[in-house]
């Protein structure tokens, strides 16, 4: 409970700092002045630089730290998340090629239809007759597939005019960069719903917690459970990369940072702190990317990748060593 | 009123691992199987509980086929402990426990009184009462098992099926299960159906036993009707001779 109130303490003052800081820093009276006045300095940061920014951020990052959380504990491995897994590169690919070949549908849509597509290709290849599959080979695969779909994105921007290229070459890093209220509406709405889903079907991912045989006894219809999960947690992955790009890393790390800091033992308390996590993991990356080098605007995707990629060292030589991958 | 298996044939893709076998096994009544390691105990436990579906053949609880029931209703019913269930990280003995009231629980339901007296009586049925709020991987092997058939027991159903409760466990926590589920089977009508190693305590507990050796099933009755040196020799291979046990009188298996 304490560390849950600490969490969202840090995410709140992760959001201010954010507004706050940036190319040009306001202050708390200014912010305030252009909160109450809706003119001034304060207002414009607000409305058009700064704020659809931070809130697009909160989005996205809770989307995809609740994504990574219902992924680890469906297959119960720390590893398994939808960035590792190939998903979110799936559906990034389905927003380049779409943009390329002219597709005019809704982003999210875009990016479901492709991060959808990842995870059946991961499944259909990791697929055994009669055997669960071990995690390690899971991983690779959906690593594999992770790999052809960002080789396949990088050919199809060659596809697409230089200007829009370099933009999609930027989003494809996992950028925050541009985002207006029309992308705050998507994550958050989309966010919304999806989350209700999601805890709508916490009785059963707490049942498959205990292994498929035990929540099969307690009158779980397995298999439809971890489909709908698992679709859940696609769709959440996929409503993330639609605004912000495939960030990496985050939905990897929420869950297991989260749980550390908040010691949370039930479902719901975790699912809520991964939650909390994502946000503030994508809002801090976001700022330390853009005020960290004066005059220059790093992606998002630079700064979650730096913090990532060691994480995902660590834990791994940790799994190996005690022998669970 | 009984769990019938009806010319029941089980395999794995090419393999067949129990052969059209027919099994009544009565409600309130202590069952055990046994039989060799790899012989088929635990695919039977399964196609009993509707975890495999049968090649051929059918299951009925009470008449009806079990794969015609829904799941939920079966689970009020129906409970099994299989032999290595997951545990959470870091979870509580009371949150385990809680667990198992998942059937009778709808969706979004609030946690209700029932719910409650459920997992008192089953935390109190197993002596775990007091150690509810302590972490399940703080307990010991003894303790940690009582705990996961507290969750079962709090499914409140009138069929349960173990595979293997008292593997992992020490003599003594041994009879602390049986006895724990023996009591619980007098107290209650319980059907108890488990799979067990140890050939005397399975004579001691059941009022049926089902003995499987490598080409299916070799005899099922009672203790003293099924443990003979020839039905030992045809399932286990294994040289005996029966005594009765001085304690029990049930029969007791003293290898030569
Ligand atoms: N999932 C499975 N896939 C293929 N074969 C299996 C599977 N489970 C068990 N078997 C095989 O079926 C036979 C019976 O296994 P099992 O019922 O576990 O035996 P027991 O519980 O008596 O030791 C064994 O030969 C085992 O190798
Ligand atoms: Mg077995």
């Amino acid at each position: 409970m304490r560390g849950g109130v600490i969490l969202t303490a840090l995410l709140f003052a992760a959001v201010l700092v954010a507004v706050l800081i940036g190319q040009v820093d306001i202050g708390m009276a200014e912010l305030w002045q252009g909160l109450i006045t809706g003119e001034g300095p304060g207002a414009l940061i607000l409305d058009t630089i700064r704020g659809p920014r931070v809130a697009t951020a909160v989005g996205a990052g809770a989307v995809l730290g609740l994504s990574g959380v219902i992924f680890q504990t469906l297959l119960r491995n720390p590893l398994a998340a939808p960035d590792i897994m190939g998903f979110t590169s799936g559906a990034g690919l389905a927003v380049v090629a779409a943009t390329a070949l002219g597709v005019a549908l809704p982003m999210p849509l875009i990016a479901a239809c492709g991060g959808l597509a990842a995870a059946v290709l991961v499944a259909l290849l990791s697929w055994r007759r009669d055997a669960a599959t071990p995690p390690l080979m899971l991983i690779l695969v959906g690593l594999g597939v992770g790999f052809a779909a960002s080789a396949l994105t990088t050919f199809s921007m060659t596809l697409l005019p230089s200007e829009v290229a370099a933009d999609a070459q930027r989003w494809m890093t996992g950028s925050l960069a541009a985002r207006d209220w029309r992308h705050v509406a998507q994550v958050w709405g989309l966010g919304l719903i999806l989350g209700l889903v999601t805890f709508g079907q916490l009785q059963a991912l707490t049942a498959l917690e205990l292994g498929s045989d035990l929540a099969a006894g307690l009158g779980l219809n397995v298999e439809r459970a971890r489909w709908g999960l698992a679709g859940t947690g696609v769709l959440l992955a996929a409503v993330g990369v639609a605004v912000a790009g495939p960030i990496p890393f985050v939905a990897l790390m929420a869950g297991p940072f989260s749980a550390r800091l908040t010691g949370a033992r039930t479902l719901g308390g975790r699912l809520a702190g991964a939650i909390a996590a994502g946000a503030l993991i994508t809002v801090l990356a976001d700022l330390v990317a853009r005020a960290a080098l004066s005059g220059i605007q790093l992606p998002v995707g630079v700064m979650t990748g730096l913090i990532g990629a060691p994480y995902l060292l660590w834990r791994l030589s940790r799994e190996m060593e005690r022998g669970e991958l | 009123m009984s769990l019938r298996a009806e010319a029941l044939t089980l395999g794995y893709r090419d393999r067949r691992v129990i052969d059209a076998l027919d099994l009544d096994l009565p409600r309130g009544g202590m069952t055990t199987i046994l039989g060799p390691n790899g012989c088929g105990k635990s695919t039977l436990l399964r196609a009993l509980a509707r975890l495999i579906a049968p090649r051929s053949g059918q299951v009925t609880l009470d008449g009806r086929n079990i794969h015609a029931l829904p799941s939920r209703a079966l689970a009020r019913e129906m409970a099994i402990l299989p032999q290595s269930p997951l545990a959470p990280d870091g979870i509580t003995v009371g949150d385990l426990v809680k667990r198992g009231r998942t059937p009778w629980r709808g969706f979004l339901a609030p946690w209700n009184d029932r719910d409650a007296a459920a997992c008192t009586e089953a935390l109190a049925a197993v002596a775990l009462l007091d150690l509810a709020d302590r972490p399940l991987d703080e307990l010991s092997g003894g303790q940690r098992q009582r705990a996961w058939i507290a969750l079962v027991l709090a499914q409140q159903a009138q069929v349960l099926l173990l595979d293997e409760p008292t593997t992992f466990l020490d003599l003594v926590h041994q009879m602390d299960v049986l006895t724990l589920l023996r009591q619980r089977n007098r107290d209650t009508g319980l059907t108890v159906i488990s799979v067990l190693h140890d050939l005397n305590l399975a004579a001691r507990f059941s009022d049926t036993l089902v003995l499987l050796g490598p080409d299916g099933l070799v005899a099922t009755g009672n203790p003293q009707e099924v443990l003979t040196p020839d039905r030992l020799m045809t399932a286990f291979g294994l040289r005996a001779q029966i005594a009765a046990d001085p304690v029990a009188g049930s029969p007791m298996v003293i290898p030569l």
